[in-house]
């Protein structure tokens, strides 16, 4: 069973046989439209097997999914298959998954296994991978750096990708030290996701995504809401996970 | 006979016994070839981009149709209507402000009514012979709607332009009926749509073109709209007063949500849209609809016109998925 999940900014890939995942690929996704894409009545096509990536069921999902069609494959809803990548994964029935990705984030409740209810950041891609990655580049240290600050965090309250900079900066002007500021970056993160995680409560936290490699942010989730927070083992993978899971596996 | 805008439903009935063809400045906006356009012209001329969409637009559909004055409704509506009064003011256009009274007060709507019908010159029994005549028409559009959810013979696209388009009959009652006769005839012989995920969209009516044909794409109906089924003056009524106090969408979030309640329930909803335009006040009330109403519930914003876009197509996917 192959999954692949179309995202906004990696293409996910993953082969998975009797339960256990056998091949795993991430690519950039306009690098991988381009090199494995045709124009077909409209619509974008992808040949997988010119990716490399051939012999077996296919299931897809993904922000590309409306516009971007895969040979032979079966398509799913996104949230659908994050639920499923995420109940796999945890072999928890019941949680509430935080799902952020390069330039969106999810909160799903899963209850019993399936989506109860969920919501997505809709207008714009302020708290997502992309404002930590500004954000990083900014303060001139790497994604890894930046998730190791948790503490004594420094006032930061746009996450807008693009203005959260020019706030950072009015930090730095001020004096803030810089294990400071990757906190106020990380907290600002939290204070994003918070109204959406009241919304959509439950004992147990997942995170999936990118942004789920981040530690300090796992940390101030538990700290912040009392909750146990549990990162996926393979989180940028769990929408592929999902669809592989859906495909019966 | 002179033609007069407006910026939501009103007491049509006063332009009608005046003699007047009633012109929904939102119909004229949403329905012209290029809205986008329409929208960006009022960007152009100083509305900051900030703004409400339907503001954007009205402002442009006033100052590019032929009318003689524009009666906009001060309270009961949108926040921003005294703005958009004011700069057609200043374009020199006529203006007719318009109030339902916030805390539902006959009295209160009586006296609004008075001063309209003092505008226009006519009588009381004028306007009520009229709002009799409407009744017909307006009883059509009932039939219309029972065709949506009891009989699944209408589509959620059909239900939506009918209904909504009972603020100004499209300018013409008498060939609105003409015309409601005939698809009502036509629905009634159709095989029914059954089947599908029977949704209920609330608030106001979309800024998207294509939403209802997106969501029968993806095996929904929607069996319910709020808004829309508000302008048919749902409500056997013996005069106009009562009329316009049974409507409840000027009378804000606690209103509508009786109305709202009763009508998911009897119509077997699965899941319910808030709709609700970018910038606008109403996304506050959302929490109270979430609150209250114990359904699924989708929170779906619109800002330009135009087809809904991908992300937004992506969570009314999600949402049907997981109804279904």
């Amino acid at each position: 069973m192959i999954g692949i999940d179309l995202g906004s900014r990696q293409v996910k890939l993953i082969q998975m046989q009797k339960g256990t995942v056998s091949r795993r690929e991430m690519r950039d996704t306009i690098g991988f439209y381009r090199q494995y894409g045709r124009m077909h009545d409209g619509q974008l096509q992808i040949d997988l097997e010119e990716a490399g990536w051939s012999g077996d069921e296919v299931i897809a999902t993904g922000y590309g999914k409306m516009a971007v069609s895969i040979t032979g494959a079966r398509q799913i809803p996104e949230i659908q298959a994050h639920a499923l990548g995420a109940v796999f994964q945890s072999q928890r029935q019941s949680f509430t998954l935080v799902d952020i990705g390069g330039q969106d984030s999810k909160v799903i409740l899963v209850r019993d296994g399936k989506v109860a209810d969920f919501i997505t950041n809709d207008r714009c891609a302020a708290s997502s991978g992309r404002y930590l990655e500004n954000m990083a580049a900014v303060l001139d240290i790497s994604l890894e750096e930046l998730s190791r600050y948790d503490q004594d965090p420094a006032e930061i309250n746009a996450t807008c990708a693009i203005f959260g900079e020019t706030e950072l900066v009015a930090r730095i002007v001020e004096g803030c030290a810089l294990p400071q500021l990757a906190a106020g970056v990380n907290y600002a993160l939290y204070h994003r996701l918070a109204p959406l995680l009241k919304r959509m409560d439950s004992d147990l936290l997942v995170l999936s995504g990118g942004v789920a490699l981040n530690k300090a942010l796992a940390d101030i989730l538990a700290r912040e809401t009392g909750r146990q927070v549990l990162r996926l083992p393979d989180p940028q993978y769990n929408g592929a996970i999902g669809c592989c899971v859906f495909g019966g596996i | 006979m002179g033609r007069v805008g407006f910026t939501t439903t009103i007491p049509v009935e006063v332009l009608l016994a005046a003699g007047q063809e009633p012109v929904d400045l939102n119909n004229l906006f949403i329905g012209a070839n290029h809205p986008q356009q329409m929208a960006d012209q009022a960007e152009e001329a100083g509305y900051p981009r900030t703004t409400c969409g339907w503001i954007k637009g009205l402002y442009t559909a006033a100052l590019t149709t032929e009318i003689d004055s524009v009666i906009a409704v001060m309270h009961g509506d949108c926040s921003n209507t005294q703005a958009l009064m004011e700069t057609l003011e200043l374009q020199g256009m006529d203006m007719i402000p318009f109030a339902f009274p916030y805390d539902r007060d006959p009295q209160g709507l009586r006296a609004s009514l008075y001063k309209l019908m003092d505008r226009f010159g006519v009588s009381e029994a004028e306007v009520e012979r009229e709002k009799k005549r409407l009744d017909e028409i307006r009883r059509l559009c009932w039939i219309w709607d029972d065709l949506t959810w009891k009989s699944d013979q209408v589509s959620s696209f059909e239900n939506h332009l009918k209904l909504v388009s009972t603020s100004d009959f499209e300018g013409n009652p008498d060939r609105f009926a003409v015309e409601m006769d005939k698809l009502i005839m036509e629905a009634r012989q159709r095989q029914p749509e059954s089947g599908k995920v029977r949704l209920a969209y609330i608030g106001v009516p979309p800024i998207f073109t294509d939403l209802y044909q997106v969501l029968e794409s993806m095996g929904a109906r929607v069996v319910f709209n709020e808004v829309q089924r508000q302008f048919s003056m749902p409500y056997q009524t013996e005069n106009m007063v009562d009329q316009y106090i049974c409507y409840t969408y000027p009378y804000g979030a606690f209103a509508r949500l009786a109305d709202i309640k009763a009508q998911v329930e009897q119509r077997q909803v699965q899941g319910i849209i808030h709709y609700t335009q970018t910038f606008c006040y109403r996304q506050i009330e959302d929490l109270i609809f979430r609150q209250k109403l114990g359904l699924p519930l989708l929170t779906l914003e619109g800002d330009k016109p135009g087809k809904v876009d991908a992300r937004s197509r992506l969570r009314l996917e999600a949402f049907i998925n997981m109804l279904g």
